[in-house]
């Protein structure tokens, strides 16, 4: 797969700050989670691959342009969402979408037409032509969206985009982003929420504080973890976990008390769990394999990776 | 019900790659230049903000048709030839100019910086030089365009009015050139003290009473001064404390580009070097006011 962000010992440090600590990262074609928490040092690296920051040490190219040697040939193909508010809110939709469409490089008439089709796409039709101070915080985000995308970029930087949607928005938002990458466009998603890139994303690039955590494919960390969730209604777990841990099995309650996760080493143990829930007479409602979430990887990191 | 619930669905029209001409830094600063140009003059704008260019376009064309009626009610009279007011004194004459500066310049800057729309604009191809020359320009060709418009009005007129239309073309044929020069110089002037002033702040309504604040504070400063040292009489020039007038220096150099000199009528005519002072002092501010911007509008961090 094409690389489309490559650094190499990409340090910024402020007085008295180190954003970012000497990272290497090639990050793929596609839809890329950068997750960390605040301060992990995100936007300080979307302003390097933009080129509004330079570097304390080291690299970073972006579609192979070094962005140091040419950051407006760098930005002439990105677009970029910034977390933050940003829009002029005395214009309309469709004028700011058009402008950042001009200001993107394209002609005046294909700006607009542009403007046009992408606000279509966001699910902004009939508001466009309504100031974006008038708009919800949902509409702004797509807004904000559509402009990022308006100069057909090959690359999109996502800073947050689902922050401050109700859950009906963030889940729009989030198909939308899904759908960026069957359209050529390669998105880099920042956020602090792991469900959204688990969602999303099929590469994750973890960063805390400052330092590289992990960059891999999300296949690769939502692997099978040798435990089962069986699910027997809240009123039955405990018993069923006591049944479980008399045949010798490792059961104990999830952290909800909700349901029982049992430690299987093969086949035959899920036979004992089966066996066991129809002896009892208990409703198997799940049965499942728990896999990792990115919380498990985050969170279970040990200090000399973090 | 939230709002977004009620925009509801993402339609599926589908979307469509781009791969037609593509512009770069220049055509990135052209795009801003035209948008800010647009902002300025009130375009797609509620027609709140077409007040000001509007009025002030009739109260800068107001002394032109007053002057081309007088020539032509004299016409044939012993009053013939009575000149209400000069090419030279129309340049920049109107305070309305002023005034105009300080209500679009904090308009077309300000918003940007408050409503943090500047990342996103730097995030495009152009740098911190191209959104300040973009910023200029617009105000630039505003003042430019008010200022001669109502020039070409009055030449235009009262060669009609003249006895002879070419007669009148030959005797002024200096002003052709005379006129464009100096109002781009005074347009310069205004253009950057208008953005420098505005890039200082978010508040549009700070940064235009802090643009009349700082032009007619070294006015008066420079009035009482000129008073003081005069023993309080009222005296006609000589005093080269009128430097101080920022708001005049552009008429100082407005002079230059007429006649060669320092008006009779400036308080500045009589002082030694007073037109090279006038004309330094001019390009100071200038320097200093394109300093401002461009450490203002730092497009990257170092």
């Amino acid at each position: 797969m094409t690389t489309i962000v490559r650094a190499r010992g990409l340090t910024k440090t402020y007085p008295g700050v180190t954003a970012l600590a000497g990272i290497d990262l090639d990050i793929p074609e596609g839809r890329v989670g950068l997750v960390g928490a605040n301060g992990a040092g995100k936007t300080t690296l979307f302003r390097l691959l933009l080129g509004l920051a330079r570097p304390t040490s080291g690299t970073v190219e972006v579609n192979g342009i070094d962005v140091a040697q040419d950051p407006i040939g760098v930005r002439t193909n990105i677009g970029y969402m910034p977390e933050h508010e940003c829009l002029p809110l005395d214009q309309t939709a469709a004028d700011v979408v058009s402008t950042f469409g001009e200001l993107g490089g394209l002609p005046v008439r294909a700006a607009r037409q542009r403007a046009s089709e992408v606000l279509d796409l966001v699910g902004l039709d009939e508001a466009r032509f309504r100031p974006v101070g008038g708009y919800s915080t949902g509409m702004r985000q797509r807004t904000k969206l559509a402009q990022a995308i308006v100069a057909d970029p090959k690359l999109v930087l996502l800073d947050e985009p689902t922050a401050g949607l109700d859950p009906s928005g963030r889940e729009e938002m989030l198909a939308l982003v899904a759908r960026l990458g069957g359209f050529g466009i390669a998105v880099v998603l920042a956020t602090h929420l792991l469900d959204d890139v688990a969602e999303v994303c099929d590469h994750v690039v973890m960063l805390d504080g400052g330092r590289l955590v992990t960059d891999a494919p999300t296949t690769t960390l939502l692997q099978r973890t040798g435990t089962v969730t069986v699910d027997v209604g809240p009123a039955a777990a405990a018993t069923l976990a006591a049944a479980l841990a008399g045949r010798g099995l490792t059961a104990m309650l999830d952290e909800h008390g909700a349901t029982v996760e049992v430690t299987v080493t093969g086949d035959g143990d899920l036979d004992w769990v089966r066996d066991v829930v129809a002896e009892m007479g208990l409703p198997l409602y799940r049965l499942t394999n728990r896999l990792t979430s990115l919380d498990d990887v985050f969170v279970h990191r040990g200090p000399e990776q973090r | 019900m939230s709002r977004t619930e009620q925009v509801g669905a993402v339609y599926d029209r589908g979307y469509r790659p781009y791969d037609g001409p593509r512009g770069g830094r220049r055509a990135a600063t052209a795009a801003l230049y035209r948008t800010s140009l647009r902002r300025a003059i009130g375009l797609r704008r509620p027609w709140r903000q077409k007040v000001a260019p509007a009025a002030l376009l009739a109260v800068a064309v107001i002394p032109a048709v007053v002057n081309v009626g007088i020539g032509y009610l004299t016409r044939d009279t012993p009053a013939e030839g009575f000149q209400f007011i000069t090419y030279r004194e129309y340049v920049g004459v109107s305070s309305a100019l002023l005034l105009f500066v300080a209500l679009v310049a904090p308009d077309i800057v300000c918003p940007d910086r408050r409503q943090r729309v500047l990342p996103l604009i730097f995030a495009r191809p152009l740098v911190g030089r191209d959104y300040a020359l973009a910023k200029v320009g617009a105000i630039f060709t505003c003042v430019f365009a008010f200022s001669v418009l109502p020039q070409a009005v009055l030449y235009v007129g009262k060669m009609l009015v003249s006895r002879g239309a070419l007669d009148y073309f030959r005797a002024n044929t200096a002003v052709i050139w005379q006129v464009p020069v100096a109002a781009a110089l005074l347009s310069l002037f205004y253009a950057v003290l208008g953005v420098a002033v505005a890039s200082l702040t978010g508040r549009r309504i700070v940064a235009g009473a802090s643009m009349l604040g700082v032009t007619l504070v070294s006015s008066t400063v420079s009035a009482i001064l000129i008073h003081a040292d005069n023993g309080g009489r009222v005296v006609q020039g000589n005093h080269p404390a009128a430097l101080l007038n920022i708001l005049a220096l552009p008429l100082r150099v407005r002079d230059l580009v007429f006649l060669g000199r320092i008006g009779e009528d400036s308080p500045l005519s009589g002082v030694a070097g007073g037109g090279i002072l006038a004309a330094a002092g001019f390009t100071a501010v200038v320097a200093a006011c394109i300093a401002v911007i461009l450490y203002r509008y730092r497009s990257v961090e170092t």
